[in-house]
């Protein structure tokens, strides 16, 4: 009995909450390892969000000072925060707070540090919604999006409880559970359309379609110039020393690497897809 | 004696039940020079779930073939750390030869305790060696396998799954352009792991071997003596079956030892004929295969459509 009023209380809060998200848009906060990911695996979906009158803020945990070309690590840093700053904008994020952990190099960084500086965020912004790096994803090449992801995990679990991170409540910043989380991630897993099981509490497969901010989404990645051109000279690198040719690249020019990079974004389609925790999927299937 | 039974048509049988038929897509190897193996271990080329059967393909089709063992392998065989390094780095070396590759080089990390190292450091000694050999294919332990329980094989795996593209880039270890070396990113990886620890590791292509291929790779892996082909395991086998009053005929006027090594060779032709069966030819091993685009999603479709050559 005292367990299935505790149930019904904790199911009534949270629906509680989710009726109070329904009367305005809730705050968005996107975590992300780096500044080409997020845009790529889920900016359609985030600047649906933005236009539906959500605040967005975007965490980049690390400097992407590594990819580039002709281009030293500090140059290269200096750009890609400018440059992750556009891209923002155009999706319609209000802000881009960045970490500054130095790219690649997230490995022996310690997890529980990341883990706290992003607690801090949580529940400063109190979002309704977060998206997270998938760190289930398997075959992403960038390994900084697992260690992100997985910190961003535990961050989301951490920061709803009191125990963590007690100098917080000086400064009155109180504990937040954030009712949707959305584990977003390239398409690069063969079986990321799998269903891992059908129980309470495991994110199911969500799909949402950005026909409609396909646009936004393209722009968004076209802002990433410093990356952008060194995909293109890579590439082109690649396929020179195979004696191939890809006409697109036979100059490559501002023109070239915009161009491939909107190849780039319609090539992923005009779907995005998640792994999807929502408010349903705390409340055992019973109580819903 | 009762009967006499065929061992290796025992094993061959358990293996089909056991792992079914299911048809994988044969591959081809791509167009290379130099195929580089990172692995923890001495004997990881040629175990069980090994490669070695491969490896002799890309030698035999002109390849370069070299082994980063990153581990010392103390703990493997039964003759104290110092010796059980030595031994298992030299039967390493012969059994290396057996297949055709160049040379081994090995890191030393200390065996059982890459648990807690310096990922990042690791990564560097192989993106170092990755611009010294400049491999167009790289073979290692999949990184994703689930349930993995050795920590050297999950982070040898996992710096080798950043090392062979981050190579690549000038920004990564820029000290080691002082020495004359310029980015490389390798191009292709083929990734291994146990097919009977869970979802982790699933196959995506298997590679056809010959006759002569799966010999070189029996005959690598019973080179391991300090850790396989142990007499003991063969006395086993024989008071076993001597038990139900049944005998190997393939043993006869063999020692423990003989019998030890014909064992594990069958092992290994008994896997190859397993893989093989799955892909619709005699022999064969199969692998998650990484291709050169993989990592552009969005791209993949574009560039098969509009590459040319030139």
């Amino acid at each position: 009995m005292i367990k299935r009023v505790r149930f019904a209380v904790a199911a009534g809060a949270l629906l509680a909450c989710a009726i109070d998200l329904a009367a305005a848009p809730p705050v968005v906060l996107v975590i992300a390892a780096d500044a080409s990911n997020f845009v790529l695996a889920a900016g359609g979906t985030i600047a649906k969000m933005a236009e539906a009158g959500s605040p967005v803020y975007v965490i980049r945990v690390t400097n992407d000072e590594k990819d580039s070309w002709g281009l030293t690590a500090e140059e290269t840093a200096l750009r890609s925060r400018a440059e992750t700053e556009a891209a923002a904008r155009a999706l319609g994020v209000k802000e881009v707070i960045p970490l500054g952990y130095r790219a690649a190099e997230l490995a022996d960084v310690s997890f529980s540090g990341i883990r706290d500086r992003l607690i801090f965020y949580i529940r400063h912004y109190k979002p309704g919604v977060m998206f997270i790096p998938n760190p289930y994803t398997e075959y992403d090449r960038v390994l900084d999006r697992y260690y992100t992801g997985a910190a961003a995990e535990d961050a989301f679990r951490a920061a709803a409880l009191e125990n963590f991170q007690l100098a917080h409540a000086d400064v009155e910043l109180g504990p937040h559970l954030t009712p949707e989380l959305y584990y977003y991630a390239q398409p690069v897993d063969p079986r990321r359309k799998e269903p891992e099981s059908t129980a309470t509490f495991v994110p199911q497969p969500r799909s949402v379609d950005i026909a409609g901010t396909l646009q936004k989404k393209i722009a968004a990645a076209s802002a990433l110039k410093t990356v952008n051109e060194s995909t293109a000279r890579r590439l082109k690198a690649r396929l020179d020393a195979t004696e191939r040719r890809l006409s697109l690249l036979d100059a490559i020019d501002e023109s070239s690497i915009r161009r491939l990079a909107e190849v780039h974004v319609r090539g992923l389609g005009t779907t995005e897809e998640f792994r999807y925790a929502g408010i349903e999927f705390r409340i055992p299937r019973k109580y819903r | 004696m009762r009967t006499a039974i065929t061992y290796r048509a025992i094993l061959f049988a358990w293996g089909v039940a056991a792992f079914g038929a299911d048809t994988i897509l044969l591959g081809k190897l791509p167009k290379g020079k130099v195929v580089m193996v990172m692995q923890p271990h001495h004997d990881d080329h040629t175990t069980d779930y090994g490669m070695g059967g491969l490896i002799a393909r890309f030698v035999d089709e002109g390849y370069e073939a070299y082994y980063v063992r990153a581990s010392n392998d103390e703990k493997d065989g039964s003759h104290g750390y110092a010796r059980n390094d030595m031994i298992n780095l030299r039967e390493s070396e012969e059994a290396t030869r057996i297949l055709g590759m160049k040379k081994v080089i090995s890191l030393n990390w200390r065996n059982d305790y890459m648990g807690p190292i310096p990922l990042d450091e690791l990564r560097a000694q192989l993106i170092l060696l990755i611009r010294k050999y400049r491999p167009d294919v790289i073979l290692g332990h999949n990184p994703w396998e689930h349930y993995q329980k050795n920590p050297d094989h999950r982070n040898v795996a996992r710096a080798m799954a950043e090392a062979w593209w981050m190579a690549g880039y000038e920004n990564v270890h820029p000290e080691h352009m002082k020495l004359g070396l310029k980015p490389h990113q390798a191009s292709y990886l083929y990734l291994k792991a146990r097919l009977d620890w869970g979802l982790g590791h699933t196959p995506n292509l298997a590679i056809e071997l010959n006759e002569s291929q799966v010999r070189r790779k029996q005959q690598a892996y019973q080179t391991h003596r300090n850790v396989y082909a142990n007499p003991a395991s063969a006395r086993a086998v024989k008071s076993a079956l001597a038990r139900e009053n049944l005998t190997v005929p393939e043993f006869e006027g063999l020692d423990d030892q003989a019998a030890a090594v014909r064992m594990e060779e069958w092992h290994m032709d008994w896997i190859s004929r397993v893989r093989g069966k799955e892909a619709g030819v005699k022999y064969a091993e199969d692998y998650y295969f990484v291709d050169e685009f993989d990592h552009l999603p969005g791209l993949k479709a574009y560039l098969k459509e509009n590459v040319r050559p030139k």
